[in-house]
């Protein structure tokens, strides 16, 4: 009986190991079983910087290109590292992030990989002011994040150099594009308020001159406060606000609010903190943005 | 693939190590929590780590791991005295100082809209693991350890029979608070990596599995501990490669051995 027992014991054990070890290889093999790829590994902390970087290395033969597992959700403020991330960064050799504060983990990163070389994108950038780092929303500052990193891969990959100049230049360009369209919208736009439910918001609001008034930051796992809500309504009564910026995602259920309590229309626009990947991601979703706020202000005036 | 290639990152190897001293503890506490029927209490005590970082926040702590341990001590203390002293049943106590004491975490931390600052803590963070933890781990093993030798039968009387153990000449209410803290510290000390949620489970499963199949207190003790470790190291060779969070894996694994024990056990009628 006892000795049962024991048996028992010993082949549950076993059983579930191997369950486990099936399990774990099936998913190894699922996701595809990462291959070790010759080149140099550059990691990007999330979307705006991996879509710049994706444009400038295109068709590259020396970079591989990654971006860390980054949340589904809202901004990375809060961002906490992943086992995956520490695996992936050990093999890096260029670490390309957006800076400014929001990748709030870059301490242990430094700490963990002292070797590592971390560029900060909008570090080289002439910001009005430094608190806020969602710079990739203006497509000025984004255009000079592009530059930034173009640089910090010709020095990283100097044999492919005039490759990501060029893409770069290209690239640039097509972002001149948009800023175009972003000045012909600041003709009808400039010197009016604007209430934004996104800090992000406040570089859109720059780029078209206009004067942000009120910033209430609704983010993921954010939840406002009733005293929150009237402040905003009084502010947008008050000011005689007719636009309100928020993203669809975590501003939705305030939108409706606003609309069915004020005058003001709202703009959901996409803060492009995340996307799909491809490399013209970022192009379409500002226009995507540049159109909705041409039907607002277009509106507005008739 | 080689299977330890997962060995040569520096927070493998610490976690690794902290699984090592923990989960053995776990299962040789949880034994003793579950005979004495305080997985309620474990898991309260679970819940104040929220308060503790808390506290920790609003005095300008820097590392909330102090006010965290420092408040779920006294959480565990007072909880004990109060439970010997009120009439209504423990498990009521227990929830209203449980349901009390995170309300006032969230109330805090919550404050300013900024909880998800905080949310890595009900999930746990593997990472969070540095040699400093492993030392204090360590330190509470061996306390527990001790402890156990010391105190284990006198315990165990206790938890039997009040009445006897008074006619033995051991002094009830302070072993018991000597548990409850030493219980805290531990819970305290593994819980910023295994997760407010989960930690509870760690504490229970391995202890109530063994109990499924166990005839006397050596073997009770020798299968939790087995369950424990086992589950604990698998667990976090499993989470590494299919990324997930390394405290909840540890608590599947946990559990289907609680099935398996508890279908066998009553087939053998144990």
């Amino acid at each position: 009986m006892k000795k049962n027992k024991y048996i028992f014991v010993f082949l549950m054990l076993l059983a579930i190991s191997l369950a486990g070890g099936i399990f774990t290889g099936a998913y190894i093999h699922l996701d595809g079983g990462r291959q070790e790829q010759k080149g140099i590994h550059v990691v990007t902390s999330f979307y705006p910087v991996y879509i710049a970087a994706l444009n400038v290395a295109k068709g590259s033969p020396g970079v591989v290109l990654e971006n860390l597992s980054e949340p589904q959700t809202g901004c990375m403020h809060d961002y906490q590292l992943t086992p995956q991330d520490m695996i992936l960064l050990s093999k890096a050799d260029l670490f390309l992030v957006n800076g400014g504060g929001i990748e709030s983990f870059l301490a242990e990163v430094g700490k963990s990989y002292p070797q590592l070389a971390i560029v900060k994108a909008s570090e080289s950038l002439d910001l009005p002011d430094g608190e806020n780092a969602h710079v990739w929303m203006d497509t000025r500052y984004y255009a000079g994040m592009v530059r930034s990193i173009a640089e910090a891969l010709k020095k990283a990959d100097p044999a492919n150099a005039e490759l990501y100049q060029a893409n770069a230049e290209d690239y640039c360009e097509e972002i001149g594009k948009l800023t175009e369209q972003m000045e012909e919208l600041r003709e009808s736009a400039q010197g009016k308020s604007v209430v934004i439910f996104h800090e992000a918001y406040e570089y859109v609001a720059g780029e078209l001159g206009m004067d942000t008034v009120y910033c209430l930051d609704l983010d993921e796992e954010r939840q406002i406060s009733a005293h929150e809500v009237a402040e905003v309504l009084d502010e947008i009564s008050r000011g005689r606000v007719s636009v309100v910026f928020a993203e669809e995602l975590y501003g939705k259920d305030m939108g409706n609010t606003v609309e069915t309590e004020t005058q003001a229309k709202v703009c959901y626009l996409d803060a492009l903190v995340r996307g799909n990947y491809q490399a013209d991601s970022y192009l379409s979703a500002v226009s995507e943005n540049i159109e909705v706020l041409r039907q607002a202000f277009c509106n507005a005036d008739k | 693939m080689n299977f330890f290639s997962w060995l040569q990152y520096d927070f493998m190897k610490y976690a690794f190590l902290a699984i090592l001293i923990i989960t053995p503890l776990f299962g040789l506490m949880g034994t003793m929590i579950v005979n004495r029927k305080m997985a309620f209490f474990s898991d309260a005590l679970g819940h104040s780590a929220l308060t503790g970082i808390a506290v920790g926040v609003v005095l300008g702590v820097n590392n909330t791991s102090i006010s965290m341990v420092v408040f779920a001590i006294v959480f565990a203390l007072l909880l004990n005295l109060i439970s010997s002293k009120v009439s209504s049943s423990t498990d009521t106590v227990i929830s209203v100082f449980s349901s009390c004491s995170i309300a006032l975490g969230l109330a805090i931390l919550s404050q300013g809209g900024n909880f998800s600052k905080y949310s890595g803590i009900l999930v746990g963070d593997i990472l969070s693991i540095t040699p400093r933890e492993i030392w204090y781990l360590f330190v509470i093993l061996l306390a527990a350890l001790a402890f156990w030798f010391l105190g284990f039968n006198k315990l165990l009387a206790v938890s039997l029979n009040r009445t006897l153990a008074r006619s033995l000449h051991i002094s009830a209410g302070w072993l018991e608070n000597l548990f409850a803290v030493l219980t805290a510290l531990i819970v305290m000390v593994s819980i910023k990596w295994i997760g407010i949620l989960i930690i509870n489970a760690l504490l229970i499963l391995p202890a109530a599995a063994a109990k499924n199949i166990s005839e006397n207190m050596r073997e009770y003790h020798f299968f939790s501990i087995l369950f424990s470790v086992f589950s604990g190291v698998l667990g976090l060779v499993i989470s590494y490669y299919t990324n997930v969070a390394t405290g909840p894996t540890i608590a599947i694994l946990a559990s289907v051995i609680y099935f398996a024990t508890y279908w066998w056990g009553s087939h053998n009628n144990i």
